[in-house]
């Protein structure tokens, strides 16, 4: 069968995709921000030796990541409302879910990173009378972040991917308005193209530069 | 604010889930075995030396390492059907979505696995007078098998996860007849509670597995 594409349909609706670019990247951002230093925190509790912090802790983390993302999305969803007592923007819901997704195994990341930091080196600025927070903030923490700089580049590009989902809850990115659009002009086959080729164009050059990362950082150990 | 939970209506179409966990379990390892094949093949072709099997493969896997998955999915339910002139239903296109990206993923397993056993080996066994495919077959994979184990079901896991964007294309895997079974009870939030926990049982336990293999090989090896 013979299809001849016609891409001009793309080009007019280019300004609404764009639109919902710009939606992608907010929620991508906001919830890449917020994710990190909620996980930053959650990676306190786990490592604090204490065990009514940590056990909360796994339980959070394993929740959320032995649950598809998308049941996460729609029930936080429902729960919103409930919890806060009053009706959310699907934006602002999809923000906080994704949040609370990403501290998840931003968290994990964080714990990954503290854990292999040598003891000698705890022990050390101990003894230079510096405090348990300071030791981290000032000797651990820099170096985690240098450590774990793949793994948080990793971690970016898989949100990246996963803010697509909140087209299903009506926040309207670029995936939800290429949907609305496809099923509007019956052009689904060109609009569908572009939409992926949109994510490519923004994903791939932070994969991109995350592998290169990765190989330097191999090559220098 | 207190909520009243109420389980009793979800419970009664129990049923109904159980149907969805089902065809989540189906489509799931449908895909697994079909992904492990265009996982194989890609892997191959991107081993090649030859540039018409190496370049597009290398596309195939940074396409879909770089898109998000439910961009695939309706590419497969609604724009493939028009370029082949066939439609297909939401159980095949979403198997192709899955089996597609995870095969791109399992190739990147394939791949890691068989080049991190040393030159040396390949030297070796052509030193003996083996063809590229026995040296394949009888030396490198075995050896390889192993360490791809570990990976291997964390891609599948993940595969397991992006089932429930199956329910967007109306497949009637868990995630679908949880939003059936709310659209009859209106119990939002005990539905998706019951689901995340039905999706928290089953993946929770393939990752105790996956812990329990990794222990194993570790200790093996």
């Amino acid at each position: 069968m013979e299809y001849t594409w016609d891409f001009r349909i793309v080009l007019d609706s280019l300004p609404v995709l764009l639109r919902g670019l710009v939606v992608t990247v907010e929620l991508w951002l906001l919830a890449l921000v917020m994710g990190f230093a909620l996980g930053l925190a959650i990676s306190f509790a786990r490592v604090s030796g204490r065990s009514w912090l940590n056990a909360p802790a796994i339980g959070y983390v394993e929740v959320f990541r032995n649950t598809p993302v998308l049941v996460q999305l729609i029930w936080f969803y429902y729960a919103f409302p409930i919890v806060l007592g009053q009706q959310l923007t699907p934006f602002v819901a999809a923000v906080l879910a994704l949040t609370l997704n990403t501290s998840a195994y931003c968290a994990e990341i964080f714990r990954g990173g503290i854990v292999s930091i040598a003891r000698g080196q705890w022990e050390g600025a101990k003894a230079l009378g510096m405090t348990r927070a300071r030791t981290m903030r000032r000797i651990v923490l820099p170096q985690v972040l240098k450590r774990m700089l793949p793994a948080f580049t990793n971690r970016a590009i898989e949100l990246a991917k996963v803010t697509s989902l909140a087209s299903l809850l009506a926040v309207n990115e670029v995936m939800y308005q290429g949907r609305l659009l496809s099923s509007t002009y019956y052009r689904p086959l060109e609009i569908l193209s572009v939409v992926a080729l949109f994510y490519f164009l923004l994903i791939y050059p932070g994969s991109y530069l995350s592998a290169r990362l990765e190989r330097r950082l191999a090559a220098r150990d | 604010m207190a909520y009243r939970w109420d389980f009793a209506a979800v419970l009664d179409h129990l049923d109904m889930l159980v149907v969805g966990l089902i065809g989540t379990i189906k489509i799931a390892l449908v895909s697994i075995v079909l992904g492990v094949i265009v996982g194989f093949v890609v892997a191959l072709m991107r081993m090649s030396h030859r540039r018409v099997l190496h370049v597009p493969a290398t596309a195939f896997v940074e396409f879909y390492r770089n898109t998000p998955p439910i961009v695939h999915f309706f590419w497969f339910f609604y724009a493939l059907p028009i370029l082949i002139g066939l439609s297909l239903d939401p159980f095949a296109a979403a198997v192709l979505a899955l089996s597609t990206q995870s095969g791109a993923f399992y190739a990147e397993v394939f791949r890691g696995g068989i080049v991190s056993i040393e030159r040396g080996q390949w030297e070796g066994a052509k030193a003996l007078g083996m063809p590229y495919r026995t040296v394949l077959r009888r030396v490198v994979l075995p050896q390889a098998l192993r360490r791809m184990v570990a990976p291997f079901i964390d891609r599948s896991f993940e595969l397991t996860k992006t089932t429930a964007l199956a329910s967007s294309l109306a497949y009637a895997e868990l995630l679908y007849e949880a939003m059936q079974v709310n659209s009859i009870t209106f119990r939002p939030m005990e539905v998706y509670t019951t689901i995340a926990v039905m999706y928290f049982i089953v993946l929770f336990s393939v990752s105790v597995l996956m812990r329990l293999v990794e222990h194993r090989l570790a200790r093996v090896g």
